[in-house]
């Protein structure tokens, strides 16, 4: 379980092997069909060795059931959803946080700039797992926070931190003089960021910062560990009152993978296109 | 007394500027500057030409001196320092265009933000000063698609978006192609003809004679000589003034 700072260089990383299947499509597709033959091949090697039992046929109702007629989610749904739902709320948090937390860095405020660098280096150096568990057991207790808001807020704090640091690299990768022409134009420090800094910053950074919400989404799973019903407490539930491992897990993975996958290919547009128009 | 102070506009008293590490870029700069006049500021590379016009609009803070524009004085106050940015207008080298917006909305900008403009009368003065500059075409083109020449013009155009009383150039032609150099310096003229008061760092000495009341020639932050352009070209009282208009002519 990867439960410290998954990075953007890294998140990009894992999202680049399998977009070398798009290029020159012949070869890439042989590739492909091996990759699956042999990995079919040494799972059934294992299963065989466990003496594993593929019941795929029992799994359909934890996707969905048909109840009284009507198409009704089954467990793992139920978890995809709650999954989709904290990471939308946390996403929108993270962005905040980290837009805030990048604007007060680069602020001349020197207590804005300590308390960013002291709250980035608390973050970014203690595992996600930790800050998730601090932020149930003891400073929502001590808020009055309920689970959900405290596993908000964890996975929020932690996006955060890495959020503020692509905003930051965005912002200063900017030429000075963009910002000197706006002073002397007579714009306050408010609507140059707005009118030209952030518009301009925004362009740059919409690549890592996909990058970053497949890193959330991902992260979300911690979240099962505080009995929050997410895609990975359903799947953990479902896999321990059954015994269907294998399908539970696949089937899960998979969910994540359709959830993910889409976004990498966003990113893998963007930076096409950013290259270009650069 | 107090009208003959009126007639300056810009008052500069004994500014210095030393950067942190230890660069003295200005060194108890003086110059009195009147309403209309063109003043030419040359001098070599480092001399601290930049510097000191980016105090007169409080780009840079001047440690020592005082630098008074139109009346308003520059100090540590932030609503003085946008007051003088409003009433004073500057041009890059590097035109610093805003690139994500299109031509009119770089003109625009400063009227719909600082003087709270609709877009329509906004508009409306950017197109005259986009004709005035000769680029009303191009209006809806993004800087990327226009000529050095072509986004100088613009950037005369939207420095003087909100009628500032005083404009800076800050080596407005250097960056061009030498064929896009008169396209600048004519509007640069057309400008002064018009009665701006202008500074103006370059080292254009055509300009220069045609156009401005009188140069200050820099070296190491400080003033070396001053005069009517023809004086001073001719003939140099300085030595450094000398061995400098040697080199670029
Ligand atoms: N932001 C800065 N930090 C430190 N030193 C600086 C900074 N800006 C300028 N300087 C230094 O101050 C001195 C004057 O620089 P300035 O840009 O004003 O010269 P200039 O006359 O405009 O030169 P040029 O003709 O090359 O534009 C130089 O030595 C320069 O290196
Ligand atoms: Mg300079």
């Amino acid at each position: 379980m990867k439960t410290d700072g998954v990075s953007t260089a890294d998140s990009f990383h894992r999202a680049k092997p399998w977009r070398f299947l798009f290029r020159s499509p012949g070869k890439d597709v042989a590739q492909f069909i091996l990759l699956i033959v042999v990995g079919g091949w040494l799972i059934s090697l294992s299963t065989a060795r466990l003496g594993y039992y593929w019941q795929w046929y029992r799994l359909p109702r934890y996707l969905f059931r048909i109840e009284a007629g009507r198409l009704v989610a089954g467990d793992l749904i139920k978890g995809l959803f709650f999954t989709l739902r904290i990471s939308g709320v946390s996403l929108a948090l993270a962005l905040t946080i980290g837009l805030a937390t990048a604007l007060l860095r680069l602020s001349d405020s020197f207590m804005g700039r300590l308390l960013t660098r002291v709250y980035l280096e608390v973050i970014r150096n203690t595992p996600l797992l930790v800050q998730v568990y601090l932020l149930y057991f003891v400073i929502g207790p001590i808020l009055g926070l309920g689970r959900f808001a405290s596993a908000v807020m964890a996975l929020s704090l932690f996006e955060g931190a890495y959020m503020s640091e692509i905003f930051r690299a965005g912002i200063v990768s900017l030429h000075k003089g963009q910002w000197e022409a706006a002073y002397s134009l007579g714009l306050s420090r408010f609507d140059t960021y707005r009118d030209v800094i952030l518009p301009q910053a925004i362009r740059r950074i919409l690549p890592p910062l996909t990058g970053e919400v497949i890193s959330l989404i991902k992260n979300t799973s911690l979240v099962s560990l505080v009995s929050l019903s997410d895609l990975a407490l359903q799947a953990r539930v479902i896999a321990a009152d059954t015994f269907l491992t294998f399908e539970v897990w696949f089937v899960t993975a998979a969910i994540y993978l359709a959830l993910t996958i889409p976004l990498s290919i966003v990113v893998y547009g963007m930076e096409k296109r950013f290259k270009v128009l650069t | 007394m107090s009208e003959i102070h009126e007639d300056y506009i810009i008052e500069i008293e004994n500014v210095s500027k030393t950067f942190t590490g230890g660069v003295e870029a200005v060194r108890g700069f003086s110059a009195k500057i009147r309403r209309q006049e063109v003043v030419v500021i040359m001098g070599p590379s480092g001399s601290g030409k930049s510097t000191l016009l980016r105090c007169i609009n409080g780009l840079e803070t001047a440690e020592s001196g005082a630098i008074v524009v139109d009346g308003i004085r520059l100090d540590g106050d932030k609503r003085r320092r946008l007051e003088i940015r409003k009433e004073v207008g500057m041009v890059f080298q590097s035109f610093n265009l805003f690139p994500h917006l299109t031509v009119l909305e770089n003109v625009n900008l400063a009227q719909r933000r600082v003087r709270k403009k609709n877009k329509a009368s906004a508009t409306e003065r950017s197109l005259e000063l986009l004709q005035m500059v000769g680029i009303a075409d191009k209006a809806n083109s993004y800087p990327a698609q226009l000529s050095g020449g072509q986004q100088q013009r613009v950037a005369i155009a939207r420095a003087l978006a909100l009628a500032p009383k005083v404009m800076l150039f800050d080596e407005p032609t250097s960056a061009l192609d030498p064929e896009m150099i008169n396209e600048v310096l004519d509007v640069m003229k057309k400008l002064a003809r018009s009665g701006m008061t202008m500074v103006v760092v370059t080292h254009e000495m055509g300009f220069a004679r045609e156009v401005s009341d009188w140069v200050i020639f820099m070296d190491d932050g400080q003033i070396v000589e001053t005069g009517a352009p023809e004086s001073i070209f001719a003939r140099p009282q300085e030595e450094r003034t000398r061995r400098f208009l040697n080199q670029i002519l």
